[in-house]
Order: structure tokens, then sequence, then C-alpha cells
């Protein structure tokens, strides 16, 4: 807007001075020596002033602004990159040391299971043999056991058989001697086991 | 008003060549003041003045500001850094390459100057003073400043001198003298030489004319065009006020819109000239001290070609 204002004021000002200048004297396009020679020294002088100026007061210190600017943005560019790089070495050790940590606990955990089922499989094998062993040692009593009490009902039914028998060999028997007789051979048989 | 009306239909040039006040002129006719001295002096001062600001506000800040310090801390001052950066990485360091520090001052200075005069040729300074001098009914004003120093042939003529003075020491500095010499010779044998040296000698001649008749052409021109439709429109003006009828209204009106966008041309004309004629300079430096290298990359792109 304050361009546009300034570019009508311009405006208004050409405009309104567009009377030609016919007041003192003035140059073709082209103009002469006489015309031209003081503003072609002016234009040397007043540009080696410009020149001179500029050149210890201005330019020293923009070309060392902006060299400066230029070095601490490269130097802030190349520690970004080395940060990065760090960071990325970093990532890339973390991440290797995060997949080693994962094999190496797949491994341990492996290693666990084969040696709790070497452990299982140990133990069921003893406890197998163990109670293998149990049993036999079992079956072996029990045998024993009942080996011990068929010899003793032999022993009594032979006991008791000969006592019947000498018994009949004495005397008559009735039905109630022969009952009398199994009964006495039976208390016998009992006190004998007692 | 009338007065002022009829007066501009008056040839247009006369709004934009060099005047002199009465004061100015020697009895032999020698101008030692025109419009043109003015406001050589004043894009001087200007020059000076801006820059000197804009280092100002681009120098780096002390070490308390911390990283605030390497930044520009006003927008025309960043405006002035960007056009510098510009023209010293994308134009003058492809073509200059190692020696780009040394020629920057020269020609940062060459663009301002004459960017700061195309500009003040753009700010109708002369004819406010005209204005003035006419509503005071004296002559005092008128030349002291004004017009457009570019569009004097003598004053591009000095730019122009500066220009070849540099580009031929820098052709010295970097080639030897001997080397120099030899650069006339264009590398031609020694049976060719009555014609290549002066044929070279005359384009080291001719490129500051060339310079000086570009600046000095297109400033003109794009000024002369604006005063011409100016000119236009208070024919116009004056044909509503006197016997032309109607007819004065189109006239003006189109007149005026086109004068206004050929003054936001010659804005972006100002820019270019003064860009042209730095990057131009830059151009001969670059190609008086690179010329052997030249024709060695030639004469090796022949053998390439040839093979």
């Amino acid at each position: 807007m304050k361009k546009f204002a300034f570019a009508l004021a311009s405006l208004s000002l050409s405009s309104a001075a567009l009377a030609a200048p016919e007041s003192g004297e003035k140059a073709g396009v082209l103009p002469t020596m006489l015309q031209g020679l003081v503003p072609m020294i002016v234009s040397l002088v007043v540009f080696g002033l410009v020149f001179a100026v500029l050149a210890v007061k201005v330019w020293p210190v923009i070309v060392k602004a902006l060299n400066e600017r230029e070095s601490k943005i490269r130097s802030e560019i190349e520690s970004a990159e080395m940060a990065r790089q760090q960071a990325k070495a970093a990532l890339d050790q973390y991440e290797r040391a995060l997949a080693e940590a994962r094999a190496e606990a797949q491994r341990e955990l492996e290693k666990a299971k084969s040696l709790q089922a070497a452990q299982l499989a140990e133990l069921k094998a003893k406890n197998d043999v163990a109670i293998a062993m149990e049993r036999d040692k079992a079956m072996r009593e029990i045998d024993a056991s009942k080996k011990l009490a068929i010899q003793e009902i032999y022993a009594q039914g032979a006991a008791l058989s000969t006592a019947v028998a000498g018994r009949i060999l004495q005397r008559e028997l009735n039905p109630a001697d022969y009952q009398r007789l199994v009964d006495e051979a039976v208390a016998g048989l009992g006190a004998s086991k007692n | 008003m009338l007065d002022l009306l009829m007066l501009a239909a008056d040839n247009p040039v006369d709004h934009v060549v060099n005047h002199a006040p009465e004061w100015g002129k020697t009895a032999g006719g020698l101008w030692w003041w025109s419009a043109h001295v003015g406001t050589l002096i004043l894009a001087g001062l200007l020059t000076v003045i801006t820059m000197l600001f804009a280092a100002s506000k681009i120098r780096t800040g002390p070490e308390s500001q911390g990283a605030a310090r390497y930044t520009t801390r006003n927008p025309f001052a960043h405006m002035i850094e960007v056009i510098l950066l510009y023209l010293r990485e994308t134009t003058a360091r492809p073509l200059l390459h190692g020696r780009t520090d040394t020629f920057m001052p020269f020609l940062w200075t060459v663009f301002f100057f004459i960017l700061f005069n195309n500009l003040l040729g753009l700010v109708p300074i002369m004819d406010t003073f005209h204005l003035v001098d006419k509503i005071i009914g004296q002559d005092v004003l008128t030349g002291l400043a004004g017009s457009t120093a570019t569009q004097n042939l003598f004053v591009t003529a000095a730019l122009s001198i500066i220009a070849a003075i540099v580009i031929n020491i820098a052709g010295v500095r970097e080639l030897g003298v001997g080397g120099y010499l030899k650069h006339l010779t264009a590398g031609t044998p020694v049976y060719l030489w009555p014609l290549m040296i002066p044929i070279e000698v005359m384009g080291t001649l001719i490129k500051p004319v060339a310079l000086a008749l570009r600046l000095f052409a297109n400033m003109t021109a794009g000024h002369i065009l604006v005063a011409v439709l100016f000119s236009f429109a208070v024919k116009g003006v004056g044909m509503l006020a006197g016997d032309g009828g109607l007819l004065g209204a189109p006239i003006s009106v189109v007149s005026i819109i086109a004068a206004v966008a050929i003054y936001f041309l010659e804005i972006f004309v100002a820019f270019l000239q003064a860009f042209v004629f730095m990057f131009l300079t830059t151009v001969f430096i670059s190609q008086l001290a690179h010329h052997d290298e030249h024709e060695h990359h030639d004469e090796h792109g022949h053998e390439h070609a040839h093979a």
C-alpha cells in the first residue's frame, strides 16, 4: 500500500511537473564535451570516493560477517552431521547389543529347556527304576508271604489230618464225636497259630 | 495549470536530458554544475549511507547474543545481504573462482552506485525543482539535481573507463605482462599477428564502449518512453480543455495507465541494468584472465573432436 502511494505520489509529481524545464540550458541526448566533461570527472571522483569509503568501512565488515556466518553454518552442519553419525553408530551398536542379548537369551532359554528336559528324563528314569525295584521287592515279599502262608496251611493241614486220623484210629466215632474232634483240631490249630 | 499543460506540449525529451542552471555555467560555456552532477553526488551519498546502515545491521553481533549474533537485524539490510550474496555466489564466483573475494568490493560498489543512480532517475527531482521555481518565480533550483545521471553518455563512459582499467589490470596481474601481450595474439601463428593484434586491441577497447552504450541507451530509452506517455496524457487533458473534444479523455487514461506500467518496468530495468553492467564487467575480467585456459580447453576439445 505504501509502495502504491509512493508510486501515485511520484506519478502526480511527474504529471504536475511535466512542464519541461525550459529555464537554464538543456543538453541534448548526447551532450557536448563542455556539457559532459564535468559530470564525467564527477563520476570518476564520486565513484572513487564511494569505493574508498565502502572498501574501508563497509565491505570488510560485511565480508567478515558473511564469512563468519558461512563458517558458523558450515560448522553447525558438520556438527549436526557428526552428531547424526554418532547417534546412528550408537543406535547400530544398541541394536547389535540388543540382537546379541536376544540371541543369548534365546540360547539360554533353549539350553535351560534342554537341560530341564534331560533332568526330567533322568529323574523319570530314576523314578521308573525305583518304582520297578519297589514293585519287584513288594512282589517278592508277597510271594514269600504267600509261600510261607501256604506252607503253614499245608503244615497245619497235615497236622490236623494227622491228629484226626490218630483219633479215628483210637476209637469208633459217632457224628457228635467227629464234630468235637474237628472243633478241637481247629481250636488247636488256632492256638498253635497264636 | 493550463500554462503547465501547454508547456508540457514541448519536446518530452526535455524532461529527460541534463540541465544546467544559469549559475552552473562558465563564460566559456562549460557546465561546471548540472542536474547530473547533483544526482551523482546524491547517489554517492545515498550509496554510502545505505551501505553503512546495512553493514551495521549485517555485522556479527556480540557473543552475549548467542546464536542470534549471526542474524541480520533489519529487513532492509537483509534484502541488501541477499543481493550481495546473490551477486557474489551466483554471479561472480562461477566466473572468478578463487579471485572472487578480491574483486567483490569493486563489483558490489559498481552495482550499488549504478543502481542508486538509476533509481534516483525515477524520482522526479528536477521536475519538482522546476515546479518550485515556477511557483516562486525564480530560477535557482532547476538544474541543481535530478534526471538520471546514468543516461548521460559521459557518466557511463566514466564508469566504463573504471571498469576497463580494472579489467585490464586484473588481466595483467593474472597473466603477467608477457601473458597479457600474448593474449593479444589470440594464440595465432606469427604471420597472423598483424591481423589479430589490432582486432584484439579493438576488442579490448570495444568492451567498455559496449558497457557505456548499453547502460546509456537502456536508461535513456525507458525514460523517454515514460516522458512521451506522460506528455500524451497531458496533451489529452489539453484537448479536453481546448477544442479537441472528448477524444482527449481516452488518450489521457490510456497514456497514464501505460506510463505507470512503464514506470514500474523502469524500476525493474534500474536493477537489471546495474546487474548487467556488473555482470559483464565480471565476465570481461574472467575472460581476459582465463583466455589461454579457454584456448587450451578448446584445443583439447578439437583434439577430442578429431579423434
